[in-house]
């Protein structure tokens, strides 16, 4: 099958699956690290994060001027924000019986280095990252996203 | 003005990607695909590069020192690696084996050491009985740390207990064999 068909008979079947449950939907992961000025933004409310902080699917993280902030997610993965940096989860699940999921991000600016966890290891063609300009697969492994010009 | 556009796409920055060796000095991959234009490139090397701008993409190697200058921040920000600590019943019973003791010992030795901890006690049966029967049982096993956590102070709420059944032997057998190596729990803190 055609990896994007794939992902959106995947995310499709995550989204039935996730109307049928409960109302809240589980985290996505924790805030371990913060310096200076981070802020979660949720639907059209923004706050202040602190470490223990949770993020949900849909959240998104930026970090102000001489700021950083890190984030572990339910599979592992962890995910390092430099300064002036936004990052979005767009979409995240796992399941931590059977290890299957998957992890749709945004970086619209800044720099992010990311550590894939057991998603990445189980389910290669479930994890995605992004930016305005190109569109990543991940094999396993520990990269540095850097924006640079875009969204800037 | 189409000039004029393509100036102003040279001046722009392009966005970068470093694949990076993991603490084995090994690299994994990644597939990078242009938006633009659709064209894409593997990295599989440590410290290699690619610049994305528009629909190019040029690839090159950097190294740990260059990427140590730009990127320090980054490397300060990354919250601790998952460690992970395996623990075993005595046959027939909710008592961990004497040697798991220690494990237990110096996994909550870590505890505090870790900004928002979470433990995600995992547990693990051998092939024999349905899949069934040991998605319960190994949620059984990890149920039966927890308690030992819990009862060793570790607050209740920073525990999550799954049960993976037979899916991950350590030790791999055909469906049905008994293998007290794999009848385990795992402490995983992060």
């Amino acid at each position: 099958m055609n990896p994007f068909v794939a992902t959106l008979v995947f995310w499709c079947a995550m989204l039935a699956g996730a109307a049928a449950q409960a109302a809240d939907p589980p985290a996505a992961g924790r805030v371990k690290h913060v310096v200076g000025s981070v802020v979660l933004v949720r639907g059209d409310v923004s706050h202040p994060v602190a470490v223990g902080a949770l993020v949900l699917p849909g959240d998104r993280i930026v970090t102000g001027p001489r700021s950083r902030a890190g984030l572990t997610l339910a599979d592992d993965t962890l995910l390092a924000m430099g300064p002036d940096t936004v990052l979005s989860i767009d979409e995240f699940a796992f399941d931590p019986t059977r290890q299957e999921g998957g992890l749709l991000a945004t970086v619209f600016k800044g720099a992010i280095r990311v550590v894939s966890g057991l998603l990445a290891r189980r389910a290669p063609e479930s994890v995605r990252f992004r930016t305005p300009t190109m569109v990543l697969g991940v094999r396993g492994t520990e990269f540095i996203i850097d924006t640079r010009g875009a969204g800037q | 003005m189409a000039g004029l556009a393509a100036m102003t796409g040279c001046a722009q920055l392009s966005d970068r990607i470093i694949l990076l060796p993991g603490p084995d000095g090994q690299a994994g991959a990644v597939a990078i695909q242009a938006l633009a234009s659709g064209t894409s490139v593997r990295l599989a090397q440590p410290y290699a590069q690619a610049d994305i701008r528009g629909g190019r993409i040029d690839t090159g190697v950097t190294d740990r020192q260059r990427v140590d200058e730009a990127y320090g921040d980054l490397t300060l920000a990354q919250p601790a690696r998952a460690r992970t600590f395996v623990v075993r019943f005595q046959a027939s019973s909710q008592q961990l084996t004497p040697d798991s003791l220690p494990v237990l010992a110096e996994a909550l030795a870590l505890l505090p050491r870790l900004p928002a901890v979470e433990l995600i006690v995992t547990g693990h049966t051998d092939r024999v009985g349905t899949q069934e029967a040991n998605d319960k049982l190994s949620l059984a096993r990890a149920q039966a740390v927890s308690e030992l956590l819990v009862r060793a102070g570790v607050a209740r709420e920073v525990i999550s207990v799954v049960g993976r059944g037979e899916r991950e032997p350590l030790i791999p057998t055909a469906d049905e064999v008994a293998e007290p190596g794999n009848r385990r729990v795992d402490i995983k803190l992060r």
